[in-house]
């Protein structure tokens, strides 16, 4: 039996010599399993240390992880705002699931935004309407906290960026940013560049522009949608809609404010409906083309004295103030954005628009609550990573002029624009599928073509929703119109 | 039994030199283990490829009929997914019979029904006979059921009510599984399989080296030889064996190389299985071949004929791996650590781990491994018994 003996110890030593398979133990920082809301499956949860005392729980970190992990560099998203999460930004997830499969997705919430200590000022479900109790109800979270303030700003954000992307043991990273996230990736590129491979931004903020200056892009996408409007069949009865409209918005008092009917309740309202918060709900609407879509029978139904369609049309947007921060909002703004924009550019900017300052007003009236001191940024210096833009000609806020006329310092860079695209375009028709061939090879030029398939969604043309046929009442009008 | 172990070790190694060259020399018997040990990961990697091409690159070809009636419907329904084409008439059979996966018929009072809130009628089409029904009515529900929620969200609006009303919840789905999990339901036939792989390559070996080798008259040769009977049956496990494992170690190893090939991204699986887990399972295998060798090696020789064994050891052959089938399919829980114990199902357990790139635990192995090693010696012992019995060799 010896020779049996021996046998069996030699293959006892061949399974001890391959510990590897046997414990597949991973030496990596400590990961908790989480869930996001907009996304089933499981991610990896970190808490990254970063700064001292506020910030005793770190920053709230999730990866969704490749299925493969082929070492290809891995996506951050970065969110909007400023005051959105990154953990907002989940169900995203569902459009780059094809991304996903070889690159890991990380989701930073930066300080003071969402799982990392939401600075929100009470502000949780709603906005006061009244412009002025607002403001008083900000000037007191601003005094409880003005060292928190102070040093929230888009340095940081990205100092923190990188400190996550050494923590992860990331070597080179790509970024998505999404509206504000697209100006946070922008400085990461001016401070970190050895650190990026490439860039994805949808509905750019370039570093000099002043995208709070949103009177002109707002009417810019209003005056589209009218054209596009006057070109759908259906759409082109109602006329001058565009007219009614500055109408309506000139003709706004007190008893129309009190009276414009709730869309979520079905009682009289319990908040009137003011004049600017009026405009900046159309102007919400534009973001969306499914939402633009209704808002000419809307005007029309409400220039004929039923305000019900425009009711429902602000009553998609009753909550959607969730998830912006309003500290960090305010503090960011302020520092960044309002203290560069004169009184004569304001002017400028609101000129002739149905928004006039409304949108401006509302940042002007809080920052003087919130008296930050003034953080400019340098001139951005000439950058190659290859970058990936994408716009809608119809954006009511980061239009795709400022991504025409504001990048001339990046040397490699590709653009899709959305014909009556709104704002954010990425989870639309084919764009998925291009990002995640630009992340596999960033340098190599896209096929486009499939970008103008991507349409309008149909106007409302009555009270029964789009039109399914060519409209017959309009077609004498065309047809009269070719004579 | 009784020889002195100086001499047993000479004679063992000439004797298992013997079995092996036999074993290795008969080309039809390894010809036949290749082959299968190929054939498993080649149909696995195939039917894989082909299941996930059906069910994504498959566009849906649907023909629409009376599109006049709504040509909302051209322009909304058509996707990456869903090719629409419309046609002024047809027969749907035919249109069915022709290429198309639907006919989708607009009735000719659709748009007036529909301006006067009527919910007129659409006619859909469909072969569900057909491999690809499914599948194209997914597709087509995909994107009538977004232009549906439109049209019922622009009515709410038109009446003043919020469409996000008609959303008194949001269902959060959080799945609990991981990709190496979803992996091992794709996976999870392979263990069993490999295992059978075991019983198929050695089959043709162990009926020749027993039934065969008392049919040509040999066995009684080698038996007059001054040889214990424990050594004669060992050499030819070990011989049995060698061809067993060799073949599950091709089929593990063409598995591997296959994998790459296989889309399992695109269901959502990782490739986890690594080098060092590969020979792992080649490793676990060995005391499973050792077992399965002499078991059918010990019913070969009880059996009346070379016929007789070929038949007894096709059917033991299936069993075991029905076995594990149906424990895999009855969902028998089986994370209690003493399952691994039990030959055939710890090894299945071990190697369901490994291919989706979970650890395995070292003592449980050795200790799985050392209780599949002793039914191996009790069986030796056994058949060296057996071998005195002269009745054996009178059985043809």
């Amino acid at each position: 039996m010896e020779w049996m003996q021996r046998l069996l110890k030699s293959l006892i030593l061949m399974i001890a010599a391959t510990p590897t398979a046997v414990t597949m133990a991973q030496e990596e920082p400590t990961a908790k399993r989480c869930y996001l809301d907009g996304w089933g499956d499981s991610l990896a949860c970190y808490r990254v240390p970063v700064g001292e005392a506020d910030n005793r729980e770190g920053l709230a970190v999730m990866v969704a992880p490749a299925v493969n992990s082929s070492g290809r560099e891995p996506l951050y998203l970065l969110a909007g705002g400023p005051g959105q999460a990154a953990s907002d930004l989940a169900p995203l997830l569902n459009a780059f699931r094809k991304i996903n499969r070889e690159h890991d997705i990380v989701m930073v919430d930066r300080r003071g935004a969402g799982r990392s200590g939401a600075f929100n000022c009470g502000f949780e479900r709603e906005m006061p309407a009244d412009l002025q109790q607002f403001s008083a109800e900000l000037a007191e979270c601003y005094l409880q906290h003005p060292g928190f303030a102070e040093q929230l700003n888009s340095r940081q954000a990205v100092e923190d960026l990188e400190r996550v992307r050494r923590f992860l043991g990331h070597d080179k990273i790509a970024l998505w940013g999404g509206s504000w996230g697209t100006r946070t990736a922008l400085l990461y590129q001016q401070w970190y560049p050895q650190s990026l491979r490439a860039l994805v931004l949808d509905g750019v903020a370039p570093i000099d522009t002043k995208v709070f200056l949103a009177a002109s892009a707002a009417e810019h996408a209003l005056q589209q949608l009218a054209d596009d409007c006057a070109a759908d069949s259906g759409c082109a009865r109602f006329g001058n809609w565009r007219g009614e409209l500055q109408q309506l918005l000139n003709d706004w008092n007190d008893t129309r404010a009190r009276t414009f009917p709730d869309a979520l309740t079905g009682a009289p309202t319990e908040e009137p409906m003011l004049r600017w918060a009026l405009a900046n709900a159309i102007r919400s609407a534009l973001y969306d083309p499914a939402a633009a879509a209704q808002l000419p029978y809307a005007v029309d139904q409400a220039s004929r004295g039923n305000y019900l369609p425009l009711s429902g049309l602000t009553g998609l947007f009753a909550h959607s103030s969730n998830g912006m921060a309003m500290g960090l909002t305010f503090s960011v703004a302020c520092a960044e954005e309002l203290n560069r924009i004169t009184p004569e550019e304001v002017a400028r900017d609101s000129a002739g628009t149905f928004l006039g300052s409304a949108f401006f007003d509302l940042f002007a009236t809080g920052c003087k609550s919130w008296p930050v001191q003034a953080k400019p940024y340098s001139a951005p210096e000439p950058r190659a990573q290859p970058v990936l833009l994408i716009s809608g000609t119809a954006d009511p806020i980061t239009p795709p002029v400022y991504a025409h006329t504001a990048l001339g310092y990046l040397s490699d860079k590709q653009d899709l624009v959305v014909r009556g695209g709104g704002h954010i375009n990425s989870r639309r028709g084919c764009i998925p599928e291009l990002i995640a061939q630009f992340l596999d090879a960033p340098d190599v030029p896209l096929d486009q073509s499939c970008v103008a398939d991507i349409q309008r969604p149909p106007f409302m043309v009555a009270a029964y929703g789009p039109a399914v046929t060519v409209d017959s009442q309009s077609q004498p009008q065309q047809a009269g119109g070719q004579l | 039994m009784m020889r002195r172990p100086d001499y047993s070790a000479a004679q063992m190694a000439a004797l298992l030199r013997k079995e092996l060259l036999e074993t290795w020399r008969d080309r039809r018997a390894l010809l036949m283990a290749i082959c299968f040990s190929l054939m498993f990961p080649a149909m696995l990697a195939g039917s894989t490829i082909f299941f996930v091409k059906m069910h994504t690159e498959e566009k849906t070809r649907l023909a629409l009929l009376g599109v006049d009636n709504a040509p909302l419907l051209e322009a909304q329904l058509r996707s990456a997914d869903l090719k629409v084409e419309t046609l002024s008439e047809g027969e749907p059979r035919q249109l069915l019979a022709g290429g198309y996966d639907l006919v989708l018929q607009v009735g000719e009072g659709f748009a007036s029904d529909y301006r006067s809130f009527r919910a007129p009628e659409l006619y859909l089409y469909v072969d569900s006979s057909s491999a690809s029904a499914g599948r194209a009515e997914r597709h087509l529900q995909e994107r009538l059921g977004q232009l549906q929620q439109l049209i019922a969200g622009q009515r709410l609006v038109a009446r003043g009510i919020a469409p996000q009303l008609l959303v008194p919840w949001k269902l959060q789905v959080r799945d609990v599984s991981t990709p190496s999990s979803r992996g091992a339901m794709i996976l999870a036939m392979v263990p069993g399989l490999l295992i059978l792989t075991l019983f198929v390559a050695s089959l043709a070996t162990s009926v020749d080296t027993s039934a065969g080798e008392r049919e040509r008259l040999s066995l009684e040769t080698l038996l007059l030889q001054p040889l214990p009977g424990w050594q004669v049956i060992a050499a030819k496990t070990l011989a049995v064996a060698s061809m067993g494992w060799l073949g599950s170690l091709l089929a593990i190893t063409a598995l591997v190389a296959l994998m790459p090939l296989m889309p399992l991204a695109e269901l959502g699986i990782q490739q986890a299985t690594t080098a060092a887990g590969v020979v792992t399972m080649g490793l676990l295998l060995l005391p499973l071949a050792l077992l399965v060798a002499v078991v059918q090696i010990l019913l070969a020789l009880r059996s009346q004929s070379f016929k007789d064994a070929q038949t007894q050891l096709s059917i033991l052959q299936l069993a075991p791996v029905i076995l594990l089938m149906v424990l895999d399919m009855s969902r028998v829980e089986l994370s209690d650590h003493f399952w691994q114990l039990v030959p055939l199902v710890a090894q299945q357990q071990w190697l369901k781990s490994l291919l989706v790139g979970d650890a395995v635990s070292l003592p449980w192995v050795l200790a799985g491994s050392l209780a599949t090693l002793v039914p191996v010696v009790l069986a030796v012992a056994l058949g060296a018994r057996a071998l005195r019995r002269e009745r054996l060799l009178n059985a043809v």
